[in-house]
């Protein structure tokens, strides 16, 4: 299975694609996340820390700079590039850089190929993808399984969020599951509903819990399993699976 | 004055650049505002209601460059030509002038990014300010699209992902010879908070921002909270943010004259 996850900058792609990796990999999934941010914290929410998050960057920054080899495989890039995360996943930081050799298996192609490259059977990834749009874009004549848009009930990341919807529903590019953070109360409802008509979001209630553990470097899972915002998120992991 | 914001996303940019250009509009200043993250952001902090207008078509040509197909400012358009003739007027007076916005299947901004870049190359000089909003993350913001800013002001929240990214910015901006880089603290709940950030990024921390829930209801709303509440801790904050960069750059405009009075 291929997920893509997308979405506005802050709206909780990485908090949300952390709860996935982990709740997949629970229900027995091999579960890939790759990091394909180029400003890269997957591993702080999965709960690798923040120095081994930073490890893994610099390994990265190091092969931009040449003083490290390039990975030779897409399966190379995910050894030397990659650690293993709580719960069996492998966590990749695939981020570009910024002196990419052309067809290098480790960064001359995007994060979006990247992702069918590293595609198989009885293997799910789960890809943080950047913020924005272009990367959806991207996913043009890619198409994956599930494309997981993150928003929080701001008319900004609302407005993303739908044309994200739309570049996906338009190009056939995946199942779309609109995830909704920070929800509060009901005009928050009605606004997250009202963006997506007959998408049926899945609400994530506004966690103090969640912030907590951002504000101390922790994964959610971690930290606050129990939650109502936690809970949510690994319901919508495990609808998922079917 | 010319300042860009830059940070990861959803730290803040875009509702405290919007609110920046606003409130340095409002002391008597000409202000461009210029975002140039293609999403929409900052035009929801400024309280305008085109969201979406990028420079026209018929701003900009296409030409052929040896085989291949670029675009520019069309012939006789200057980019102060195109901020006076396209820069939308927002509220105090500001103009506002944005990349165009991703909008459909199969969308293509290249026409739109090299009309924007040949602004950015000539931007209006004398009598006037600039604020820009830069795109969240740390793709190269201090060569690219901040090139025209004498002060970055880095958004960070007092937690871990942002500081990290906050990190990340003050490493590239060494290495990129940026000018002045400044911390703005902002989302801050704990006293400390901004020595935290300081500590953290390695920045000097020019403003503090206090975490404001009027500002968390105005994003829902998508107003600026400029208007939702004028007297508010976000507008305060700013508006001290404003007279700081002010100061900063008076203290180095006497050193630049000192400089030249007293060659070392």
């Amino acid at each position: 299975m291929k997920v893509a996850v997308v979405g506005k900058g802050g709206s909780g792609k990485t908090t949300t694609s952390a709860v996935l990796a982990r709740t997949l990999a629970r229900r027995g999934h091999d579960t890939l996340a790759l990091d394909c941010d180029s400003n890269p914290n997957l591993g702080i929410s999965l709960g690798l820390g923040e120095e081994a998050t930073e490890r893994l960057v610099s390994v990265r920054d190091a092969v931009d700079a040449g003083q490290e080899q390039h990975a030779v495989s897409a399966d190379d890039l995910v050894q030397r590039f990659g650690v293993d995360a709580p719960d069996g996943v492998r966590l990749a930081v695939v981020t570009a850089i910024q002196n990419p050799k052309p067809g290098c298996p480790c960064c001359g192609i995007s994060p979006e190929q990247l992702l069918g490259e590293l595609a198989r059977p009885g293997r799910t990834v789960v890809a943080d993808f950047e913020a924005g749009l272009s990367t959806v874009l991207r996913l043009d004549g890619r198409p994956v399984d599930v494309v997981v848009v993150v928003v929080e009930p701001t008319a900004k990341s609302l407005e993303v969020g739908r044309r994200a919807a739309e570049v996906v529903q338009g190009g056939g590019l995946g199942r779309v599951v609109i995830t909704a953070n920070r929800v509060r109360d009901d005009q928050d409802v009605a606004r997250v509903r009202a963006a997506f008509p007959g998408l049926d979001p899945v609400l994530v209630p506004d966690e103090p819990a969640i912030v907590a553990a951002e504000r101390a470097g922790e994964a959610p899972l971690d930290a606050a399993a129990d939650s109502p915002g936690v809970r949510a998120l690994v319901g919508m992991a495990e609808s998922l699976t079917g | 004055m010319r300042v860009a914001f830059v940070g990861k996303g959803g730290a803040g940019k875009s509702s405290l650049a919007g609110t920046f250009a606003r409130v340095l509009a409002g002391t008597g200043q000409r202000v461009l505002a210029l975002d140039s993250d293609p999403m929409p952001g900052m035009a929801f902090a400024l309280g305008v209601d085109q969201t979406d207008a990028g420079l026209p078509d018929e701003a900009v040509e296409a030409y052929d460059d040896g085989g291949r197909r670029r675009y520019r400012l069309r012939a006789g358009l200057t980019g102060t030509g195109a901020v006076e003739q396209y820069a939308v007027h927002g509220p105090d007076g500001v103009r506002f002038l944005q990349l165009g916005k991703a909008r459909g299947p199969r969308w293509d901004n290249t026409r739109q990014h090299f009309g924007f870049q040949g602004v950015l190359d000539d931007l209006p000089g004398d009598g006037w300010s600039i604020v820009g909003d830069l795109p969240g993350g740390t793709r190269q913001p201090f060569l690219t699209w901040g090139r025209y800013a004498q002060t970055f002001l880095v958004v960070v929240e007092p937690y871990p992902a942002s500081l990290l990214t906050g990190r990340r910015l003050a490493r590239l901006a060494a290495a990129s010879h940026a000018p002045r880089v400044l911390a703005l603290a902002n989302k801050v709940r704990e006293p400390g908070d901004a020595e935290h950030v300081s500590k953290r990024t390695g920045l000097d921390v020019v403003g503090t921002v206090p975490f404001d829930p009027v500002l968390a209801d105005a994003d829902r709303l998508g107003r600026a909270v400029l208007d939702a509440d004028p007297d508010g801790p976000t507008a305060t904050a700013v508006r001290s943010l404003v007279e700081a960069v002010q100061d900063r750059e008076a203290v180095q405009d006497r050193e630049a004259v000192q400089d030249r009075e007293e060659p070392s």
